[in-house]
């Protein structure tokens, strides 16, 4: 980690005024950082302004999320997330004094209208949705209706680097979709070294989501290597029997099995795999959303050596012995809800976070509150503390923040998995500089 | 008499074409009906209600009405209507974005052409089956497409294809152009506006087709054929032609929705068009709003979007409400919405007459479902434990 | 090869025989009673949410297993609990029959469709109810995998899929019993072969009915118990898909027809793993039934069993 708030941190060396400043000196960015423990309570540095020009009514926003059914595995983590942080936000005085009013709405196959019904509530910002196809028939509607709208998740790769490179009102905090696949690549490369992987398999879920991480994987781990792809298998979303993909995983044998299967199909995958002995077939798994499903694994699911992606936050890291704010999420997020956080967490945290500090920002530059426009000019380039750590919400709307992949092992003690030996990766190695496609640029190394 | 008014069983008829003839009470009605569909933009905008959903409402129920020409006069139950409708709104989303083709007539021309070719094949292959051969038939058709267009990075898997051509919405004949040029009306206003009023008179344009497709010889002779094939066949109809002619009918009615669909939507995923539920839906719209009448099934289409799209903002348990709705509508509108409204006034009449009716009718409801009640348990008791 | 085409044939068995549970429900209450019961998908998933309760609570009254022998005996009281989630159907079905269904046997057809759609939305929300938002999980899979079965023979493969298998074929086996040999069995097919004929002889329909609806809900429950002591959960969406290909398999089979859904079950089950695995065509996965079931209706319209309303 070399981000300057979390290595001050660790040190223990931290000083009141320094985490202000780093944080971006208002007690709401330091709140939702986590560090209001670290910086004391007697809070002298709130900033709200009692001017006139605030708005006295609380901030309506809405949040679309998977609440029911086999995607719920990701949207409530999202949704316990984006109400973690809003309490946060509350018990800290708001925004600029404004509480946040969260309406929260399953997400379904209604993206477009869910957003549309949000801005036709009088919503001031949406979060959400988890559902890529859904967000990408989103962004659009999101620029003609001018309501900024942070997606939790769902993105393809090619959503914000081709389809819709110049959007102004739409954001994503969850990380550039490139970073995951990138990583597992160069994590299986690691582990095993370059020279013993010859071949590699997938299994992916049979959407664009699932094509994308395949082909950024395949095109990382063939640069890397010389490993050839013996099989690709493409299951139906939560298809109910994963066994065909296992039955010719267990013939190939290959060296590496990459999987995007994410929620009920990462469960279905894994101990399926295990009934049919994959493990003993392959020499590694890797999967970059394997950990969203850390509360649904049974202790045998997890044999083997299987790795997994965190995408932009995983709660022990860095160690929740040493850093305070992810020590006391994690708490809170025990208390509240008896789940251990996952990534889609930090996606509801995050948004929010993203954009309460951007509006927060906004206040404090310009004495009243902003327009959407001012916000959402306010977002591009705009960085902010979560517990995770550092993100930013660069020019091309996307949020980067550390990625992080480890072994994925059963613990007693929490109760779910957790991942060992972290490896963290900075958004400038796994992910393509700006203005640059990601295939375009893995091709150039 | 002027030459739109006939006279027949002692009442005057308004006639505004051959074969089309309303009484003075319908005219009323299809007035009133007209005004509303025109002022649904300020009575949404002076209400709560959601301008796009009822839009999409009026589009499916605009694809029902096309199914109920099927249902109604053949009596076939079509579960894989949402192919067209499907079809309709793809045609319009490959157009636009691997062909980049701007003008919205042509959109929905390739809407119309693509669900008619579609609808020519499908039909030649399930005319001469019945009932639930037919409905099942029509769903495996369906299911096929929809796993086709799942599966294939042309249609962009899972996550559909845009309508926009470079970020542009489509032009709607230059007429949000012009508004936009002349009145000052801001572009995004002017394309929704433009879009529903199309819709509007493509709508009653398509009402009055079915209007005179019911009542020509050809609606006869599908009647016939719903009442009885064989009997149709010996009268020397050719049954299995008509059926694909009334099918391809249909499923142009579903093209034309899905094109029109693509244009409000401006973004068309498998999920939402193509799913063998969207046919079950749409099936439902017509029985919901009646599948006796004309219109009913835009009412059906309005009233089963809302729910389904709208429930989940008001209450947790919206699967249950929209359930209950259509339970209410089996059990206490048997003809659908439209079709039961007639019995409904004269029953209402009956009662403000006599208000002990209303007394009686409690006790009838609560004694029959005591007695359903009674009989599950004793059928239940004698499942286990057998008859002594 | 020979062991991937035959782990592939067993995958297909395993999957043929969940989706045989539920379609022999569905083919009855058609064959019986001529109603296309859309809710039956929900009764399925209601089974695999009923199973995630009782056995978890049956499994706390037993060992966690040490050995072959304990195994067997957890199997067993897992397989007891899936009896007794499907048999809590029972009264389910009845009730649904006897105030919902019977109404309207004499409406146009598409009423009957309307109303078990009703019936499959309210059905959604009362899991909702019961069981909350999330996928529940009975977690016994990698118990009953410790049962030996295809050991023995010195192949590996996952003792659960072989206890469904067989379990598959029980019921089959049981309900062609049932319809062939018992009093009762006779009664039902007198019955759908001809109501007035049954009703003069002194059999009550409307009991015959509610008894049909009842059994189809209780197999549709059953299938769902077996689908959720499995790898995967239970979950509210998860009677769609299931619904959708009994609809196909029972169209394959012949509609009513118990030999040809079990025949067509096992046809769809493997073919569609063999698209997959041995003709490695996964564009096809999804469609693959859907497409044998047009040639089928194209090529042999009343399905390969096909008699009318006759249960055989």
């Amino acid at each position: 980690m070399n981000d300057p708030g979390i290595s001050a941190a660790e040190e223990g060396s931290i000083e009141r005024r320094d985490i202000l400043k780093l944080v971006g000196g208002s007690a709401l960015a330091v709140a939702l950082a986590g560090c209001t423990e670290l910086v004391g309570d007697d809070d002298d540095a709130t900033t709200t302004s009692d001017n006139g020009d605030i708005p006295d009514e609380p901030i309506e926003a809405g949040l679309q999320t998977f609440r029911e059914g086999a995607p719920a595995v990701l949207g409530l983590q999202a949704e316990y997330g984006a109400e973690t942080a809003v309490r946060r936000i509350n018990a800290n005085g708001g925004v600029a004094g404004r509480q946040i009013e969260l309406d929260i709405v399953e997400e379904g196959t209604e993206q477009l209208e869910n957003y549309q019904q949000f801005v036709e509530e009088g919503k001031e910002v949406t979060f959400g949705p988890i559902s890529s196809g859904g967000h990408e028939a989103m962004v659009p509607e999101i620029d003609d209706q001018g309501v900024v709208n942070v997606a939790t998740d769902g993105t393809v790769t090619t959503l914000y680097e081709e389809d819709y490179p110049d959007t102004t009102y739409s954001f994503r905090f969850q990380n550039h979709d490139v970073m995951e696949a990138l990583s597992a690549a160069i994590e299986a490369v690691e582990i095993l070294g370059a020279d013993n992987i010859e071949t590699y398999a997938g299994v992916n879920p049979n959407y664009a989501f699932g094509e994308d991480e395949m082909a950024i994987f395949r095109a990382g781990i063939e640069q890397l290597t010389d490993a050839e792809e013996v099989y690709n298998g493409t299951p139906d979303l939560g298809a109910p029997d994963m066994s065909t993909h296992v039955t010719n995983i267990n013939s190939e044998e290959p060296d590496v099995v990459f999987t995007s299967c994410w929620g009920g199909d990462a469960t279905l995958l894994l101990s399926q795999g295990q009934a049919n002995n994959m493990l003993d077939n392959t020499e590694l798994v890797v999967g970059p959303v394997l950990y969203g499903s850390a509360n649904d694994y049974e202790e045998g699911d997890l044999e083997g050596p299987i790795y997994s992606g965190s995408r932009n936050f995983y709660w022990d890291q860095p160690s929740t012995d040493q850093w305070s704010p992810a020590a006391d999420l994690f708490d809170e997020v025990q208390d509240e809800y008896g789940v251990i956080p996952t990534a889609h967490f930090m996606s509801g945290y995050g948004a929010v976070t993203a954009w309460a500090t951007a509006a927060d920002k906004a206040v404090r530059l310009l004495g009243r509150w902003p327009e959407q426009e001012e916000i959402a000019m306010i977002l591009e380039e705009h960085g902010f503390y979560t517990p995770a750590g550092y993100h930013v919400m660069s020019t091309d709307h996307q949020g980067y923040s550390n990625a992080h992949f480890g072994e994925i092992v059963w613990s007693d003690e929490v109760g779910g998995a957790v991942l060992e030996d972290v490896n963290v990766y900075a958004p400038e190695e796994v992910s393509p500089p700006p203005g640059m496609t990601s295939l375009d640029w893995i091709g150039s190394w | 008499m002027s030459r739109f008014l006939v006279e027949r069983d002692g009442k005057t008829h308004f006639r505004p074409m051959k074969g089309l003839e309303l009484t003075a009470g319908q005219v009323v009605l299809t007035l009133l009906g007209i005004v509303a569909l025109f002022a649904v933009p300020d009575i949404t905008s002076a209400t709560a209600l959601s301008f796009s959903i009822i839009h999409q409402g009026i589009l499916f129920g605009l694809a029902a009405v096309g199914l109920n020409l099927l249902l109604r006069h053949t009596e076939l139950v079509s579960f894989g209507h949402a192919a067209f409708f499907g079809a309709g709104a793809y045609g319009v989303a490959v157009l636009s974005s691997h062909y980049e083709v701007s003008s919205g007539f042509l959109l929905l021309l390739g809407a119309i052409a693509v669900a008619t070719v579609l609808a020519l094949v499908i039909g030649y292959l399930v005319a001469g089956y019945l009932d639930i051969y037919f409905a099942l038939l029509t769903l495996a058709f369906n299911q096929v497409l929809f796993a086709f267009v799942l599966q294939s990075g042309y249609f962009n898997y899972n996550d559909g294809l845009s309508v926009r051509v470079g970020g542009d919405r489509p032009s709607l004949l230059g007429i949000d152009q012009w508004l936009v040029a002349t009145l000052g009306t801001d572009p995004i206003t002017a394309y929704n506006y433009t879009l529903y009023y199309l819709t509007v008179v493509i709508l009653l344009v398509m009402l009055v087709v079915t209007w005179k497709i019911v009542n020509s010889p050809f609606g006869r002779a599908l009647d016939a054929i719903g009442q009885d094939r064989t009997r149709a066949q010996f009268i020397g109809i050719p049954v299995d032609r008509y059926v694909w002619i009334a099918f391809t009918l249909s499923g142009i009615y579903g093209g034309i929705a899905g094109g029109l669909f693509a244009l409000l939507q401006l973004h068309v995923r498998p999920e939402p068009v193509l799913f063998v539920f969207v046919s079950g839906e749409i099936l439902f719209m017509a029985i919901l709003g009646g599948i006796g009448t004309l219109v009913g099934p835009i009412i059906g289409g309005i009233v089963l979007i809302y729910l389904l799209r709208l429930a989940r903002f008001y209450v947790e348990y919206y699967h249950a409400l929209t359930g209950i709705v259509l339970l209410l509508v089996v059990f206490v509108l048997p003809k659908g919405m439209l079709g039961t409204l007639p019995e409904i006034s004269a029953g209402l009449d009956r009662r403000r007459q006599d208000p002990t009716l209303l007394r009686d009718d409690v006790t009838t409801i609560g004694a029959s479902i005591r007695e359903r009640l009674y009989r599950a348990v004793s059928t239940v008791r004698i499942i286990i434990f057998g008859v002594k | 090869m020979v062991e991937s085409l035959v782990a592939h044939t067993l995958n297909g068995l395993y999957y043929g025989l969940i989706l045989f549970m539920i379609a022999s429900g569905m083919t009855i209450i058609f064959g019986v009673l001529g109603i296309l019961n859309l809710a039956h998908g929900e009764l399925y998933a209601l089974g695999a949410f009923l199973v995630f309760s009782i056995v978890g609570f049956l499994t706390g009254l037993v060992a966690e297993p040490t050995g072959h022998f304990t195994a067997i005996i957890f199997a067993v009281v897992v397989l007891l609990g899936s009896l007794a989630a499907a048999a809590v159907l029972l009264p389910v079905g009845a009730t649904l029959e006897a105030i919902f269904v019977r109404p309207i046997y004499e409406r146009e057809d598409v009423y009957q469709l309307l109303l078990t759609y009703a019936l499959l939305l309210i059905f959604i929300d009362v899991m909702k109810f019961g069981w909350g938002t999330s996928p529940v999980n009975t977690t016994v899979y990698s118990t009953l995998n410790e049962v030996p079965t295809t050991e023995l023979v010195g192949f590996s493969y996952p003792s659960y899929n072989i206890i469904v298998i067989l379990v598959g074929t029980v019921v089959f086996a049981w309900l062609v019993w049932f319809f062939d040999r018992t009093k009762t069995g006779r009664i039902v097919r007198a019955t759908a072969i001809n109501r007035e004929m049954s009703t003069a002889i002194g059999v009550s329909t409307d009991r015959t009915f509610t008894l049909v609806f009842a059994m189809g809900a209780f197999f549709a429950g059953f299938g769902g118990a077996m689908a959720s002591i499995g790898p995967g959960p239970a979950f509210l969406e998860m009677g769609l898909d299931p619904l959708v290909l009994s609809f196909v398999i029972i169209v394959i089979g012949g509609l009513g027809s118990l030999k040809g859904a079990f025949v067509a079950a096992i046809l769809v089950g493997v073919i569609s793993r063999w698209t997959v695995g041995v003709f490695n065509l996964p564009q096809l996965e999804l469609a693959a039934p859907f497409i044998l079931m047009a040639i089928i209706l194209l090529l042999k319209p009343e399905g390969l069993y096909g008699t009318w309303g006759e249960i055989e």
